[in-house]
């Protein structure tokens, strides 16, 4: 009954869900890090992977694609900076209505563009290009986990090692981390804590646009209304988890889609559909129950 | 050329909501001076050098530097101009190192990638260039105080700054790390250097500067220099009057025990032991000052004291009853009133109103409850005649408790917590950031409820006040009592090797005999 | 001064209701060049909208009735907000509240209206505050940022009332998954004779009030309101921060099963799978536009259920998606938001950030 425990497409799959939860997740960091509270990161999803789809189908190229999910994700961005630090509007309303904004946006405009109500799939939307790593043979057991997966999956392994190196040995890297931890300090350095914030709220933007231009093009090739489906917070969660430490993000992330997966192949096994659809969502709360309660300190308040 | 001005700060107006913090303020630092600049709180001492600095903007004024009028629009043009400020609160962040503070906005690095050696190097080489020896690899939040304050100056050293602004900076330190700041100052003027020292202490003025400004209200009352001038002219010129003098404390036989600890233990957040088995007790009657060094475990004693944090280990007794570990409300129960020594983030509740930060704590209990609503009229009653009893100055009851000045909301914390009249009073530096005539009011309350017979444990930085108002004097270093004494059988220098934890008296329980 | 300075410090000026004025404004303009781009006509558009939200007695009265669960669950946040408690879960509250409702509607026969209702209500009220309560309480036990939990319990409620709904208390050969019909003794009683408006209208309003003379007049109030505004504060008091937090988070998932109960008994009659085209969330936006005052909530509930109807309206009488509302409620609120200092969300207490910034001022 539990073969699938073993069988390696339980893990490749695994690989697959990561992505999108990785890369948002990602961005999370940076906010994470500039001492931003985003939790805009389903909206920011959402977007970019509507306007990724609509740039696939009108360019038809998944190149084009790309740069679109990715600007959506940096203007959104740089929206959430506008109202947050110019504005100097509170970060969880700001959050909350873009993502409110991004449910009925996409939604109005699949409507308006496309003539749909539900979901948008065409065969002029074309999918991101599958990587072939010649090396790898699809028989050896490396090869069937890793090989042939999306192009953004790569990049997703990428981006944690290029952001470790980012965040921890560049001098941007300890100026964002001092942001968040002691603006004043920065700033009496001689630092720009707004520039530096900017900066962040446009880097978690423009990853949130991967995650969503990898969500609709990667293998699904198709907008469906309100398709992150709560990833966005699943990835707060891995950055929490983290603390924003791309390597440990990374791992959370697994973990979380590993549930994903694993419930996925529950499905098979005769248990009702809606309560094995839950199974991602209860894993990662009781995760961030885990964390948090080694976190606690020895005060008797927070 | 000896006249030759480093720094001139000229006609500088700011103003804040609601205040005017530099009226006209123009100050002229020759180089190579030690320059003090004094004056009480509020008096905008501050506010000027966060202008020099670039971290204020002034509505009016210039400012010149060697001479040259400069713009200062932030602290990069501040530091590029060669100026350098050690703030009263610490610019660090804790969990870099000393070295990446030191280099922080301004990383070594190849190609992007930082440098770690070399910059390590460097600081190695500075440091041991000034004699103010630090280790590049420590973590800022493991070092003490004394040592942090050290890569502050290193910060600004690396710079390359030419004038060097310090504020408060005795806040944090004992008599003898003083005495080696001093030093510093000196040989930091010896290597051309000019120093601003922003300070309150009038003893450090003359020991240290060579002339002093004084502020008072945002406007200059004069220069001169230091050896003309005395300690009493100079508060004098700072208060605009003459001081009034202490309160009469008349020797009181002390009554029953109202405050027993036992051997407390308490630990922060990072799990270090920072009150190791501490043992006192306060009587009815008396008052008991805690002196010492700020951060050598007072607030955390007295937040287990009064159950804002876990005690791991002993007992506390308040009223003969053990409320060890009890919430703050079971505790108040107990009988013990306490007047934090964060009068801001703790104290008080700035966005209520006066009323409701003055009704707290009752707001369950009749008269001000009646079946779980509050009865409106009892509260204003309440609040007014808390309010003309203090002299506590407001428009009215209603307004949020931010609008009230720094002295005006300590005496709402102070009110509120007196007024319950409990048996067993916990103040923690009640006067700090007080005008004179604030400090002289809640000096007067205190010895007027020790009078009455209740007992009080004072936490206290200011020597003065240390010495006015105690009747016993315990000093606590590195979480535990070192020494016991009274205001009559020590000296202030004695105390000062106490507090530095160089001097301390053989373990035993201090209780009054 | 800078321009933005300048823009902050005149919205500042302005009280609460031009900002909300101004806000809509903007977000009408911004709305209206969206239709433009959209290539329809903003002026017909939006006639169409107004037309549907209040042109005749009929529109209005279908306004109010959308009005209604937002109004609710504009309480059930601001409840929470107030006492510094984040709950983004309203959401599959009012499911969890609206199921049990539907169920004790269905099935307990034989007793008099007035008592049936009741009950029902109440099985709403307690289900969801047995529901909610607990994700507060993983917050002071251990930790875990309700924000995040509670948003994920959405999910979680939903699947769950969804399967319950789909199999258990499935009505036999029905299209979707829905209860069998509520008796008629539940029913909330309706207010007109055409249209749906029912006395859930009035039990909305009464609560605007009611919980406004709860939050600033009783003793509760009082703990809710200083624990939002400062905890450490609270704390030092003497008031039992972690247990009053667990409890508003509950208080707050009742009124939000509340707002299901309603539905349920007095609009649609049943429980069906996708009840809530969100109004959780648009309660949370509600709620942070009225500045989490009960009072407020009343115009700003009836304001968001016109965009609704409006919006429903317009997509009837033109091409335009009546999704442009839900865009409309978030631009509205964005530039409410926009130089307002609400109650942090935050681990620290906002209250030291103010600290930084008059301690500049203290310290001379």
């Amino acid at each position: 009954m539990l073969e699938f425990l073993l069988k390696t497409t339980t893990y490749r799959a695994a690989l697959r869900i990561m992505t999108p939860i990785l890369l948002a997740a990602l961005g999370g960091a940076f906010s994470h890090y500039a001492g931003i509270l985003n939790i805009a990161l389903e909206g920011q999803m959402l977007l970019s992977a509507f306007i990724a789809v609509a740039a696939s189908y009108y360019f038809g190229s998944a190149l084009w694609g790309v740069v679109a999910g990715v600007a959506c994700g940096i203007v959104v961005g740089l929206l959430f900076g506008l109202f947050v630090i110019t504005f100097k509007a509170d970060e969880f309303i700001v959050g909350t209505a873009i993502n409110i904004l991004a449910v009925g946006g996409t939604t109005f405009l699949m409507r308006a563009w496309f003539n749909v109500k539900a979901s948008f799939a065409d065969p002029g939307i074309v999918p991101l290009p599958e990587i072939n790593i010649p090396f790898l043979s699809n028989s050896s057991i490396l090869g069937e986990l890793i090989n042939g997966q999306s192009s953004l999956v790569y990049l997703s392994w990428l981006l944690v090692i290029v952001l470790y190196v980012l965040f921890y040995h560049t001098p941007f890297g300890f100026h964002l981390r001092a942001t968040g931890e002691h603006p004043e300090a920065f700033k009496a350095a001689g630092g720009n804590v707004t520039l530096i914030r900017y900066i962040a709220s446009i880097s978690c933007g423009a990853m949130c646009g991967l995650a969503g231009t990898h969500l609709a093009l990667g293998y699904l090739t198709q907008f469906v209304l309100n398709m992150t489906a709560g990833r966005g917070f699943i990835a707060l969660s891995a950055t929490i988890f983290g603390n924003g430490n791309p390597l440990i993000v990374a791992l959370a992330s697994f973990l979380f889609a590993l549930a994903e997966s694993f419930s996925i192949r529950f499905q098979s096994l005769g248990i009702p559909p809606y309560f094995v659809l839950m199974i991602p969502y209860i894993f990662t709360i009781i995760v961030l129950v885990i964390i948090s309660a080694r976190r606690r300190t020895n005060e008797l308040m927070e | 050329m000896q006249d030759s001005y480093a720094v001139e700060l000229l006609n500088i107006t700011k103003n804040f909501p609601g205040v005017l913090a530099n009226d006209d303020v123009t100050l002229q630092v020759k180089k190579g001076q030690i320059h003090a600049l004094v004056g009480e709180n509020g008096a905008g001492k501050t506010t000027l050098m966060n202008i020099l600095y670039g971290l204020v903007h002034p509505d009016s004024g210039r400012i010149r530097v060697d001479g040259n009028d400069v713009s200062i629009r932030s602290p990069r043009d501040a530091i590029g101009k060669g100026l350098g400020m050690v703030h009263q609160h610490f610019m660090l962040v804790s969990s870099y190192t000393t070295t990446q503070n030191i280099f922080l906005g301004h990383e070594i690095n190849r190609f992007l990638i930082v440098d770690r050696k070399e910059a390590e190097r460097q600081v190695q080489e500075i440091s041991e260039r000034y004699n103010l020896l630090v280790n590049p690899q420590a973590v800022i939040r493991d070092l003490p105080v004394g040592v942090q304050q050290r890569v502050e100056i290193l910060k600004v050293l690396q710079r390359g700054a030419n004038t060097i602004v310090l504020d408060e900076p005795t806040a944090v330190l004992t008599p003898q790390e003083c005495d080696e700041l001093f030093l510093i100052v000196r040989s930091l003027v010896a290597d051309g250097k000019t120093v601003i020292i922003i300070t309150h202490k009038l003893s450090e003025v003359k020991a240290i500067s060579d002339c002093v400004t004084v502020l008072r209200r945002g406007r200059v009352i004069g220069t001169f220099l230091t050896k003309d001038i005395s300690k009493e002219e100079l508060a004098s010129k700072m208060v605009g009057s003459n001081i009034p003098t202490a309160g009469e404390r008349t020797k009181l036989k002390a009554g029953e025990f109202v405050l027993k600890t036992k051997d407390i233990v308490v630990r922060d957040k990072f799990n270090t032991e920072v009150v190791r088995k501490v043992s006192l007790s306060v009587r009815q009657g008396e008052i008991v000052t805690i002196a010492g060094v700020e951060g050598n475990g007072q607030m955390e004693f007295v937040e287990g004291v009064t159950g804002l944090r876990k005690t791991i280990a002993g007992q506390i007794f308040v009223c003969g009853k053990d409320v060890t570990n009890f919430s703050p409300d079971k505790v108040r129960q107990s009988g013990l009133a306490h007047v934090p020594g964060d009068r801001i983030a703790t104290g008080t509740n700035f966005k209520a109103s006066i009323a409701d930060n003055l009704i707290a704590g009752r707001h369950r209990q009749f008269p001000f409850a009646k079946r779980g609503w509050i009865n409106q009229k009892e509260k204003r009653k309440f609040s007014q005649e808390l309010v003309e009893k203090y002299k506590i100055k407001t428009p009215n009851i209603s307004v949020s408790a931010k609008t009230l000045s720094g002295g005006n909301l300590q005496k709402v914390v102070a009110s509120r917590e007196m007024s319950f009249d409990t048996p067993l009073l916990v103040v923690v530096q009640p006067t700090r950031g007080l005008d004179i005539a604030s400090t002289g009011f809640i000096h007067e309350i205190l010895l007027d409820m020790r009078n009455r017979n209740k007992a009080i444990l004072l936490v206290s930085t200011e020597l003065d006040e240390v010495f006015e108002l105690s009747d016993r004097i315990l000093v606590m270093y590195e979480g535990e009592i070192v020494g016991e004494f009274t205001p009559e059988n020590v000296t202030r220098e004695e105390l000062g090797l106490y507090m530095a934890g160089v001097k301390r008296l053989p373990k035993t329980e201090s209780e009054s005999s | 001064m800078s321009n933005t300075k300048r823009l902050q410090d005149f919205l500042e000026k302005t009280g609460g209701l031009r900002r909300a004025i101004i806000s809509i404004l903007l977000a009408m303009m911004i709305g209206a060049f969206i239709v433009y781009l959209q290539g329809d006509d903003p002026i017909i558009a939006y006639t169409a909208l107004f037309r549907s939200a209040f042109g005749s007695r009929e529109a209005f009265f279908q306004t109010l009735t959308n009005s209604t669960p937002l109004i609710v669950t504009g309480i059930a946040a601001a409840i929470t907000f107030r006492a510094g408690v984040v709950n983004l879960g309203v959401e599959g509250q009012l499911y969890i509240g609206g199921l049990a409702a539907a169920l004790v509607g269905v099935y307990l026969e034989g007793i008099p209206p007035f008592l049936h209702i009741l009950l029902a209500l109440l099985a709403g009220c307690v289900a969801s505050f047995i529901w909610a309560a607990p994700f507060q309480w993983l917050r002071v036990q251990f930790g875990a940022n309700e924000l995040v939990t509670t948003t994920l319990s959405n999910y979680v409620a939903i699947l769950l009332t969804t399967y319950l709904v789909a199999y258990p208390f499935m009505k036999p050969g029905a299209p979707l998954a829905m209860t069998k019909n509520v008796l008629p003794s539940a029913f909330l009683p309706r207010l007109v004779h055409q249209g749906r408006l029912n006395v859930g209208f009035i039990i909305g309003a009464f609560l605007c009030v009611f919980v406004w003379y709860v939050i600033n007049r009783s003793s509760l109030g009082f703990e809710f309101r200083m624990i939002g505004a400062n905890k450490r504060f609270s704390h030092y008091v003497g008031i039992r921060v972690k247990r009053m937090q667990v409890f508003a988070m509950g208080l707050s998932g009742a009124v939000a099963g509340l707002a299901g109960a309603i539905e349920v008994l007095g609009t649609q009659h049943r429980f069906i799978q996708n009840i809530s085209p969100g109004y959780g969330w648009v309660g949370v936006l509600v709620a942070l536009m009225s500045s989490n005052n009960p009072i407020a909530v009343l115009p700003v509930g009836i304001l968001f259920g016109a965009l609704k109807t409006g919006g429903l309206g317009m997509e009837a009488a033109t091409n335009v998606p009546s999704e442009l509302s839900d865009v409309l409620q978030a631009i509205i609120i964005l530039f409410f938001a926009a130089n307002v200092v609400f109650p942090s969300f935050r681990k620290k207490p906002t209250q030291r950030k103010e600290i930084e910034e008059i301690a500049h001022l203290e310290e001379s």
